[in-house]
């Protein structure tokens, strides 16, 4: 109980009147808390937090392994989550005072201000989904050896630099002014991303489709510089973010496209607010929110800014962000601008952000006079993060945004078009009530095959953003032709074209998915992730491996993205597969049998888990069955 | 994997190159670096053949040969006994 022990810490300072209301205002509420926990209201929601363990199994069927999901070992973490949203609950809630304060939630947002819990009971039959996530561990041996040699890489980095030094402009040391670049940073991409540049930032010259034509280039001085060769390789396409295969020259998507260049040219040349919005941008809008079942959408024509843009509106100083610590660089920077307290929970650990929560609204704002409660609380988190290969724990964390009165933000930029029955996301996924979130976020990047972002909610908070945001003001309408691909993907996807097409990419990406992360496993290759996930991030820790790999597979005509320090942790390189609906069942055997030959080569496989040897059948892998 | 001696040696120093990260560094870095933890394999073995082993004797002669004690410096010890 941390809460009791500050209370008790703080009775004895010198402010007796202020420890003194501060004892009797949230005392009482806490005990409640704890109360209704351990009685009626608690028995969903201890259901809903204790993840593996709990023992409640009048509803649910709990499969386990006998590991959790983060225990350490070879954690294969078979979860139960409930799909049913929200929980039983008491209307005595002293989490009023202590959350949002209404004045200030009224200004700001009017929406959903009363998204407190309402009292209901267990009418319909509680549904499961059995999450599988795997994160196994290296062994010790081979994260000691990671270790040294990334110290040896450093030793090695830091004695060229002294030696040769690089024929740059050099920064020095200007009286009252900071460094305007980071040592580490410049060191570490000259001597470490330099040696292995090759295998980055390829130019391609065709559409990233099932299949990518890569302009050939050699460097003779080790990375500093490229020269073209003129030829050109024709490879398989496994680096995409193309999940339902929408990235097309031809077919009805791009002919609509095309189309609309015609009528309404490639920019309308204004913001939104100003001449910008011409009727495809409506339609698009109108198409959105029906998509996703909520009241209203708004877009914008690029999805870095719909995070780092639109978070600073909703946010001022006095506000809690609470983020998942894996969460993309425009959460992060989106987060940061409005100078809101931001506090940061592990990774999918939904135990660690309910006692966040609980110890930041009892806490209050920092403050010198009283208690202060905060004036808004954000959790901020992905749908799929496209590092881990994660999927969020939906259901979990809206009964807990219930429970705290906390807004949520769900990014969907990796999950919407890939997951779900029906292609909407994470929320479909789970099978929650999109209105239970209160800010509904994706990006048209990746599964439609197009550009820009949007943002969902209630009409209250679209006509917020419309007013208020910066990329609204500022930003330069989406070009009308991208946002024909997007109605057209749309379109599709909700079955408007009189075929069942979206259904169908729906079930291959889901399909492709399942067979490849299984055959994978299969061959005794780490990978992170839920198996529903079509980003597959394979475990090699070395940097050098990381370059091996991705040259050996370009050798043998397959592209790959390989990812390392900064966008992972220092020690764990690896390389990420993107599945997409356009892959053949024989592309992605002849992936596999290339990596299962190149994991032999140069060593990949790590991974300690007992190997199921019973053979695959792509035909027979069940997607989407309740 | 290689076939044949030199396919397996060239293979297994492929192997040694990339867990060591010398995959990726350039040429005189790596021969630096083997030269550099040969001298340092070669001065520790060194240090072990003269000083460790000259004292263990040392310390060996002093428990079992008490009656005996050398009269002689360790390392005269060494070509003398061993």
């Amino acid at each position: 109980m941390q809460g009791c022990l500050t209370v008790s810490r703080e009775s004895q300072s010198t402010n007796k009147k202020f420890a003194f209301v501060k004892c009797g205002r949230m005392r009482p509420q806490i005990l409640s808390i704890e109360a209704r926990m351990e009685e009626g209201a608690g028995d969903a929601v201890t259901e809903l937090l204790s993840g593996v363990d709990f023992e409640n199994t009048k509803h649910q069927k709990v499969i386990s392994n006998g590991y959790g999901p983060y225990s350490g070992g070879y954690a294969n973490g078979y979860t139960c989550i409930n799909k049913r949203n929200g929980y039983r609950g008491s209307e005595q809630n002293g989490h009023v005072l202590a959350s949002s304060d209404e004045e200030c939630t009224a200004k700001n947002m009017k929406g959903p201000i009363k998204n407190g819990y309402v009292k209901t009971t267990l009418k319909e039959p509680l549904k499961t989904r059995i999450l599988k996530e795997s994160f196994e561990p290296p062994t010790l041996l081979t994260a000691a050896l990671t270790h040294i040699s990334f110290y040896i890489l450093m030793f090695l980095g830091y004695l060229s630099q002294a030696l040769f030094p690089p024929k740059i402009v050099k920064e020095k040391n200007r009286d009252g002014y900071l460094p305007l670049f980071d040592r580490f940073a410049s060191f570490y991409s000259r001597y470490v991303y330099r040696r292995i540049r090759d295998c980055w930032n390829y130019p391609i010259c065709s559409v990233p489709g099932n299949e990518v034509v890569l302009k050939d280039r050699v460097t003779n001085d080790n990375g500093w510089t490229f020269e073209f060769t003129g030829s050109k390789t024709k490879c398989l396409n496994l680096a995409s973010y193309n999940y339902l295969g929408f990235a097309e020259n031809s077919g009805p998507c791009a002919e609509f496209a095309i189309d609309a260049i015609y009528k309404y040219g490639v920019t309308t040349g204004g913001t939104r607010q100003q001449y910008g919005t011409c009727d495809l941008h409506v339609e698009l809008e109108k198409l959105t929110a029906e998509f996703l079942g909520v009241e209203d959408a708004i877009t914008f024509g690029m999805g870095f800014a719909t995070n780092a843009l639109n978070i600073p509106t909703l946010l001022s100083p006095g506000c809690l962000v609470i983020s998942d610590e894996k969460n993309h660089a425009s959460l992060i920077l989106g987060i940061r601008l409005p100078g809101a307290t931001v506090k940061v929970f592990k990774h999918n650990d939904v135990k660690h952000l309910e006692q966040i929560l609980r110890e930041s609204i009892y806490k209050g704002q920092p403050s010198q006079e009283g208690y202060k409660p905060w004036k808004k609380i954000l959790i901020v988190v992905e749908g799929v993060y496209s590092m881990e290969g994660t999927i969020v724990r939906l259901p979990e964390i809206i009964a807990l945004k219930k429970k705290y009165k906390a807004y949520l933000y769900l990014d969907e930029a990796h999950s919407i078009g890939a997951m779900g029955k029906h292609g909407r996301g994470i929320v479909d996924y789970f099978g929650c009530d999109p209105k239970d979130i209160d800010i509904l976020m994706g990006t048209f990047t990746k599964s439609f095959g197009s550009a820009g972002g949007y943002i969902a909610g209630t009409k209250e908070l679209i006509d917020f953003l419309r007013k208020n945001s910066f990329a609204s003001k500022y930003a330069w309408a989406m070009a009308p032709p991208v946002a024909a691909q997007i109605i057209a993907v749309l379109k599709i996807l909700m079955g408007r074209d009189g075929t069942n097409e979206g259904q169908k990419r729906i079930e291959t990406l889901a399909r492709n998915t399942r067979y490849f992360r299984r055959r994978i496993e299969q061959m005794g290759i780490i990978i992170h992730g839920n198996e529903d996930s079509p980003v597959v991030p394979i475990l090699v820790y070395l940097y050098s491996k990381i370059a091996a790999m991705v040259r050996t597979l370009i050798k043998e005509k397959i592209a790959t993205v390989g990812v390392g320090y900064p966008a992972t942790p220092l020690m764990e390189g690896r390389i990420r597969i993107c599945l997409s609906a356009a892959h053949t069942k024989e592309q992605l055997d002849y992936a596999l049998a290339v990596i299962e030959k190149v994991a032999d080569e140069i060593g990949l496989k790590y991974s300690r888990k007992p190997i199921d040897p019973t053979p695959i059948d792509y035909d027979k892998i069940k997607v989407y069955v309740d | 994997m290689g076939k044949g001696v030199i396919g397996f040696i060239n293979y297994w120093y492929f192997r040694y190159l990339l867990v060591t990260e010398l995959y990726m560094v350039e040429k005189w870095e790596r021969v630096m670096f083997h030269i550099v933890i040969l001298l340092l394999l070669s001065l520790l073995s060194l240090f072990n053949t003269t000083v460790i082993l000259g004292l263990v004797s040392w310390v060996t002669q002093m428990i079992f040969f008490q009656s005996s004690f050398p009269e002689t410096a360790p390392s005269q010890a060494i070509h003398g006994e061993l």
